[in-house]
């Protein structure tokens, strides 16, 4: 076919335009956010690149001559202050002898400084960020001069600033500017945290201060531990008594466990204990075995140096100095077991003489690695000290929170006379059948650790101590699987035990299996992008020719997981058969599509991505090695296990403090959890319901109770009724009048449910119903309008409320006006407590009737190792992700987004509204009619329904589950609640994902003007105040105390301090969520997100319009109607049942055609 | 006059010198032990049962919504229902196909399969009855259709279906009109052999042999005939009770449509009255109107029974 020239120009200029068309969408699309998220993929793509270190090691440590790279004779090398090259976000600081508040003081921007010796800085604090939203990041310079392997050793400073929170340091380390291999991204460096329940007196006020709490004598207290449990109502406790002797005078350190009045142990608060350590760079995965070596050239003569760089990834940290020590100088190589051994028998060290054990109970360390590692109550056995049957005191330590690598619980202990000793515990390892857990067994103290107090491993096995497993507890020394470790302790020195959670002689075991799990997956995701998710299983896909080495490598991973069994049947003591069945399914599966005849892997794909995801979940259990300790003792060498007190109680024991436990359990008064003092009937009371577990119930108790600064009743004088309810609880016992007076959590649908029912109050000073002088002549809309300051009265002993301040006085509660307590979120300033869309949802005719406490709002996760290795950028808008789509559907993957949140965000996102007249300066129509049958919105509406029917999102689907295997790249939900999922479920994938904002929508004004849209709905949970409230003043103050900013964060750190991770809390207030523990890119995309927020505010007969928007959607899917159509014909039907609810409550209702007044 | 009272006491009293009430009242005394032992049963079914059918009768007259005081409305409750609300309507349409084919169909599924599993040899009947009973006392696990049929293309039925190719893209069969009551019907008809069908089995062996043995002398033909003159006749008790649990069953059948389709189900194509009831009383805080649902449901409900019983006395004539 011949071509006219007119036809080849036109071409030209169409194609010309077309393609300068899309460069012009691709150039406005990058960078449109605040908030960049492309670089992130970039890092992604480098991290996917670096080599693992198992490759780095491989690549220094040739075959042929292993010590090549050991630089014989070499000197440990000093990097420090004088050192600091650059960085930014970073400060130099002073020693001002741990002085912690000016210890991050500012010594001046670090350029200013020529030479670093004048000004007398000695170390560099880095922040996570700094207020600019600056990275922290660090870089030393030095020179090397002989080439080798080193091991880095940092001596850092675990700074507790104001923002620090309960996350451990990460620090990503590049050496040379590069991230020498992977694991060298993740840097944990630990914090060091105590209870701060401990405290020294002399013995003789100790003993005042004894009888006067608890109204008995001190009984006698030998040297070292002894530990006293006194059963009360109020002031119940359970004591360690640490007594010895300081300048000739008898000391005396108490730690204590306090009980609520029912006996039940409460939760000391874990506060940081910032002191200098030593880290050793190693793997904080732990499937490394020793330190991570590193390779460094010699620098040539003309001064060519070496760098190494901290780059912040969460957590303020100081570091002083950095050493590299040469790999096999004494310095660092760890002796084995044997060595030290023989060393004792030439010293002629002896065993300890008998009699001389120290009990440690384990339920008080002295210092932990983090705030989750803390006492517990268990009550399996009544043998475990001290035991109640009739409530839960605090006698072990363990369980789930303590079971991760890396972390560990410390106990300081001395002995009385020198010589050998071994360690015996008394534990319960049930968790991994037929298998061990490990311990790492580290010391400081005396000859023991370094200088600094930073434990180390006394001889190689150590890091090795094993538990076996057994449903019941045991008591045994501790020593790895041929002989006990015994240990030379001097008498009268501190010595420092660390227990570290450690994955010992499964290391590599483990680490293998991943390494399988990581392969299968790769050769998964290759196999899925030639046949699909649903592949069929009567075509030869030709398999053996088109992807030979996806099938070897099938083969391969099944050999390796055969070996992997076969190694643990070799090291477990037990029968093991359950625990490593899967290893065995998977290779068998393997096995079978390995040796494929064309047909196996279609039939059996479905198969291995259940069993992918297993032998997930089989590596993470295997790697928690959770086990709880009652008690460790230290016992000379020479004795037998017969010293150790009993593991078990006797039959008859045990029956009998079950039955005693079964009927105490009829006594036990719940809503009592956490109170430590009888209330006293005359307070004031307010009754506080909330329907979430016990946890949080525990918490927020403990948090009003707290004395002195924070605490609400001892500040209020206002006593807390807090009780536990089941949800749904609320509307009866509003109905039969038994309500209590604040609820917290009401979801904002319910609070207007309950506000035009007049079952809720308004709090913004303008509810009418306050608004009339009640019995006592006070118009109690004033509560909301100004301030009250409280004075405690020392003469009467009673708290006083007035408006007016004294200014001789310090007003220990001030209660603020409702419009300071809900101030506006301003992104530009960043001042502000909830986002206005958070407001509208609990307001209704300009009365509030909740604060927001919970903000939940959907944000997108992203595989960043998935679309770096599809090269696409993260979709900033829409259009991004539409034209992303081809590329993740020519792999079979696809986009995850609910249908119902889609409608919702794109129809604001566009620029329209659920509801019509908003805008009403009364208030009186708005709400009156909805909003979709707007032009915006049927655009809104149909550009979801495509979203499903043209381009085939999944309406149904396990989001975790496709995310995890990669199928479904993108993912767009709630972000607290996919996170808390994610970081548990998954966590063969931590540091692949990330999340950012929403896609955002390109909207064009009439005039041509491009605006750019990406908010996000938020979903509220609201502290209200309920109709029949008798001290509404009390609950005012209880409401803005609770939701403000400092208690927020507070609890959402306690929360993940208790549970761990995956309990991160969504907070409302959005100066609280700073503080919570996210990493400082997660807070900058979250905070990205808040800044660009609305809501749908609930009005009359607002129930209605998700049932229509879900029929009218499915109608669109499912019979193929047209969306606007399909949407069109439930408009009538909304508006209706709008205008029907709205005369129930007496509302202005609009006729068909009517518009409101104010329009005219 | 002392001595005639005397005299009166001991002439026995006769049932036509006392008014109706007198002599119930005497009754009642006479039969005190039979009245105390039923007092704890009859207290709790008046306060639990009786009671709310009452109040819920009051309350369909007013517009009750949980929180506030009602006001008296008349019968308006009754006519929106009848006149202005179309969904209810198509509530009741629902209810009754639902009703009209679970009910019967589950009914007779029940007694034939009794019937059968009644010949069967006693170890091996104690087994079947155990299999078919079971889906009914292991409470939610009806929600294994859902996993069956789920919307997810990684579920069973769809999974299957794309692999096989009949379909190319997931069907969301619990969230699609054209499938959503037939699910439901089958699912329902699943779970149906419940108590009834026990009490049938129990029923077929009450039965006295030996009215088997005098039949085929008085000249039964085949099993149908002992089946329609001897067997049924004999255990109309059984039949009544399980002809009551039918109906009550496949009229409430709310909470497994609730489960298996959500709330509402898509465009209220398995909507029954009980959905309705609930979407009113639990979404919409209208408790006077819920009321008025509840009440006709009830009638609905007593006429059935009514209807049964006349049907059932027709049995093995």
């Amino acid at each position: 076919m011949k071509r006219t020239m007119f036809q080849r120009v036109l071409c030209l200029v169409l194609s010309v335009t077309v393609l300068l068309g899309m460069f012009g969408i691709s150039t406005s699309a990058a960078g449109m956010k605040d908030v960049d998220v492309q670089a992130s993929l970039a890092e992604m793509d480098a991290f996917l690149n670096a080599s693992s270190y198992a490759e780095y090691y491989a690549k220094y440590h040739p075959t042929d001559d292993p010590d090549q790279y050991i630089p014989v004779g070499a000197d440990a090398i000093h990097v420090s202050i004088k050192d600091f090259q650059s960085g930014s976000a970073a400060q130099l600081v002073k020693d001002n002898d741990a002085c912690q508040s000016s210890y991050y003081e500012s010594a001046g921007d670090w350029e200013s400084f020529g030479d670093f010796n004048t000004v007398g800085a000695e170390a560099v604090y880095l922040p996570a960020t700094d207020a600019s939203g600056n990275v922290g990041k660090a870089t030393w310079e030095f020179t090397v001069m002989t080439a080798g392997l080193y091991y880095i050793q940092i001596e850092f400073f675990d700074c507790n600033t104001g923002e620090s929170s309960i996350s451990s340091i990460e620090r990503k380390l590049l050496i040379d500017d590069n991230v020498p291999f992977t694991e060298a991204s993740y840097i944990d460096l630990w914090k060091n945290w105590e209870y701060n329940n401990t405290k020294v007196y002399t013995l003789d006020a100790y003993e005042t201060y004894y009888e006067q709490t608890y109204e008995k004598a001190l009984p006698e207290l030998a040297d070292g531990f002894s530990y006293d449990l006194i059963d009360r109502k109020e002031n119940g406790a359970y004591i360690r008594h640490y007594v010895y002797e300081e300048n000739g005078v008898r000391m005396v350190k108490a730690t204590v466990l306090s009980q609520d009045i029912n006996g039940n142990s409460m939760s000391p608060d874990a506060v940081q204990a910032p002191k200098w350590n030593t880290y050793t760079c190693n793997d904080s995965t732990g499937y490394t075995q020793g330190n991570f070596q590193f390779f460094f050239s010699a620098s040539s003569a003309e001064g060519e140096k070496h760098t190494i760089t901290l780059e912040a990834e969460r957590e303020p940290v100081i570091v002083k100095s950095i050493t590299l020590i040469p790999v096999g100088s004494d310095d660092v190589t760890t002796k084995s077991y044997a060595e030290i051994k023989a060393e004792y028998e030439s010293l002629g060290y002896q065993p300890a003489a008998e009699g001389t054990m120290t009990i440690i109970q384990a339920e008080f360390p002295d210092l932990v690695s983090d705030a989750s590692v803390s006492a517990t109550n268990d009550n399996s056995s009544s043998a475990t000290y001290p035991t109640t049957a009739k409530a839960q005191l605090y006698n072990v330590i363990g369980e789930n929170s303590y079971s991760s690598v890396g972390q560990w619980a410390a106990y300081t202990f001395t002995v009385s006379e020198d010589g050998l000793y071994k360690f015996g515990m008394r534990y319960l390892q049930n968790a991994l059948q037929g298998m061990f857990v490990c311990r790492a067994i580290k010391l400081s103290g005396g000859s023991y650790g370094l200088a600094d107090g930073t434990p180390t491993l006394p001889f190689n096995e150590a890091n090795n101590a094993r538990f076996n497993y057994s449903d019941e507890w045991q008591s045994s020394f501790v020593g790895d699987a041929n002989e006990v470790f015994e240990f030379y302790f001097e008498a009268g020195v501190e010595y420092t035990l660390y227990l570290e959670c450690s994955l010992g002689s499964l290391q590599s075991l483990l680490a293998s299996a991943e390494l399988a799990l990581e392969n299968i997956n790769a050769a998964y995701l290759r196999i899925l992008q030639l046949t699909g998710a649903d592949p069929d299983e009567y075509k030869n896909y030709q398999f053996p020719e088109v992807m030979p080495d996806v099938l070897i490598t099938l083969l391969e991973e099944g050999i390796r997981l055969c070996g992997i069994a076969d190694e643990f049947v070799e090291l477990a003591e037990g029968d093991i058969g359950s625990h490593i069945a899967i290893l065995d399914n998977v290779a068998r599966l393997l096995d079978r599509i390995g040796s494929d005849n064309g047909y196996e892997i279609a039939r059996n794909l479905a198969n291995l991505k259940a069993n992918l995801g297993t032998l997930g979940t089989w590596i993470n259990d295997s790697k928690r090695s959770s086990m709880t300790v009652d008690a460790i003792y230290v016992v000379p060498a020479d004795a037998n296990e017969k010293v150790l007190p009993r593991a078990k109680a006797g039959f008859f024991a045990n029956l009998w403090f079950e039955v005693k436990a079964f009927f105490c359990s009829f006594f036990t008064d719940y809503e009592a959890m956490g109170l430590t003092v009888v209330p006293d009937e005359d307070a004031t009371t307010i009754d506080v319901w909330l329907a979430t577990g016990r946890d949080q119930s525990k918490i927020w108790r403990s948090m009003i109770d707290i004395e002195g600064e924070g605490g609400f009743t001892s500040n209020t004088g206002t006593a807390v009724t807090l009780k536990l309810v089941t949800a749904g609880t609320l509307l009866p016992s509003i109905l039969a009048g038994k309500g209590p007076d604040v609820y917290l959590g009401l979801g904002a649908a319910d609070v207007i449910n309950y506000a035009i029912r007049d079952a809720v109050l308004g709090i913004s000073g303008n509810d009418p119903r306050l608004a009339e002088p009640n019995a006592k002549g006070v118009v109690e809309n004033e509560y909301f309008t100004s301030y009250y300051y409280t004075y405690y009265n020392e003469q009467t002993g009673e708290f006083e409320r007035t408006t007016t301040p004294d200014p001789s006085r310090t007003a220990t509660y001030v209660s603020k006006p409702f419009s300071e307590v809900a101030s506006v979120y301003n992104p530009d300033t960043g001042e502000g407590n909830f986002v206005a869309a958070a407001l509208d949802t609990v307001t209704l005719r300009n009365v509030s009737y909740g604060l927001p406490m919970t903000m939940s709002f959907a944000m997108m996760f992203y595989r960043a190792d998935v679309l770096a290795e599809l090269d696409s950028e993260v979709p900033e808008t829409w259009s991004d992700l539409l034209s992303l789509l081809p590329e993740l559907q020519a792999n079979n993957m696809s986009v995850g987004i609910t249908y119902a949140s889609a409608i919702n965000f794109l129809l604001y996102q566009m620029g329209g509204n659920m509801w019509r007249y908003t805008d009403d300066p009364t208030g009186d129509y708005a709400g009156a009619r909805i909003g979709l049958d707007t032009n915006t919105a049927y655009e809104a509406f149909d550009f979801v329904c495509k979203l499903y029917t043209d381009y085939s999102f999944p309406v149904t689907f396990d989001a975790a589950n496709r995310f995890r295997t990669g199928e479904m790249p993108i993912l767009v939900g709630d972000y607290a609640t996919i996170y808390n999922q994610l970081i548990v479920f998954a966590t063969e994938i931590n540091g692949l994902w990330e999340f950012c904002s929403l896609p955002g929508w390109v909207n064009t004004a009439e005039d041509g003007t491009k605006t750019f849209n990406y908010d996000s709905l938020a979903g509220i949970g609201a502290t209200v105040m309920l109709y029949g409230c008798d001290d509404k003043l009390a609950a005012w103050e209880f409401m803005q105390w609770q939701t403000d900013a400092e208690r927020q964060a507070d609890y959402g750190n306690k929360m993940v301090a208790l549970i761990g991770p995956s309990a991160k809390y969504e907070s409302a207030n959005v100066q609280a969520i700073r503080n919570l523990s996210w990493s400082a890119s997660e807070i900058a995309a979250i905070n990205d997100q808040i800044n660009h927020m609305s809501s749908i505010v609930n009005y009359p007969g607002s129930y209605i319009i998700d049932r229509y928007t879900k029929f009218a959607f499915l109608d669109a899917y499912n019979n193929g109607t047209k969306p606007v159509d399909a949407i069109r014909g439930y408009i009538d039907a909304i508006n209706s049942e709008i205008e029907r609810k709205r005369e129930e409550f007496d509302l202005p209702t609009l006729e068909p055609g009517e518009v409101p007044d104010y329009l005219n | 006059m002392s001595q005639q009272t005397k005299a009166e006491t001991k002439r026995p009293v006769q049932r036509s010198e006392m008014t109706k009430l007198q002599w119930t009242w005497k009754e009642i005394k006479r039969n005190k032990t039979a009245y105390f032992m039923i007092a704890p049963f009859m207290l709790l079914f008046i306060v639990f049962t009786v009671l709310p059918v009452l109040l819920s009768i009051l309350l369909s007259f007013t517009d009750f919504n949980m929180l506030q005081m009602p006001g008296w409305q008349g019968l308006s409750n009754y006519t929106r229902l009848f006149l202005e609300d179309e969904i209810f309507l198509l509530a009741c349409k629902n209810t009754l196909v639902f009703a009209c084919i679970t009910g019967p169909v589950s009914y007779l599924l029940s007694l034939l399969l009794a019937w059968f599993i009644n010949e069967l040899p006693p170890k091996l009947r104690a087994v079947v009855t155990l299999v078919f009973y079971a889906p009914s006392i292991s409470g939610q696990v009806y929600l294994i259709w859902k996993t069956l049929f789920s919307s997810d293309s990684y579920g069973w039925v769809n999974a299957t279906l794309i692999n096989l190719g009949i379909t190319s893209e997931a069907i969301l069969y619990f969230e699609d009109a054209n499938w959503v009551m037939g699910l439901c019907i089958v699912v329902a008809l699943w779970t149906s052999l419940g108590t009834a069908f026990l009490s049938f089995i129990a029923g077929f062996q009450t039965i006295d042999r030996s009215m088997y043995e005098a039949a085929s002398v008085d000249g039964i033909k085949n099993r149908w005939q002992e089946l329609w003159y001897i067997t049924l006749p004999t255990m109309r008790p059984q039949l009544m009770f399980g002809a009551v649990l039918a109906i009550t069953q496949s009229f409430g059948f709310g909470a497994v449509v609730t489960n298996l389709c959500g709330f509402p189900s898509v465009d209220y194509a398995a909507h029954t009255i009980m959905h309705h009831l609930d979407d009113y009383g639990g979404q919409r805080y209208e408790i006077g109107y819920a009321s008025a649902i509840a009440v006709i449901l009830f009638v609905i409900m007593f006429a059935c029974n009514i209807l049964i019983k006349k049907a059932l006395a027709k049995v093995g004539e």
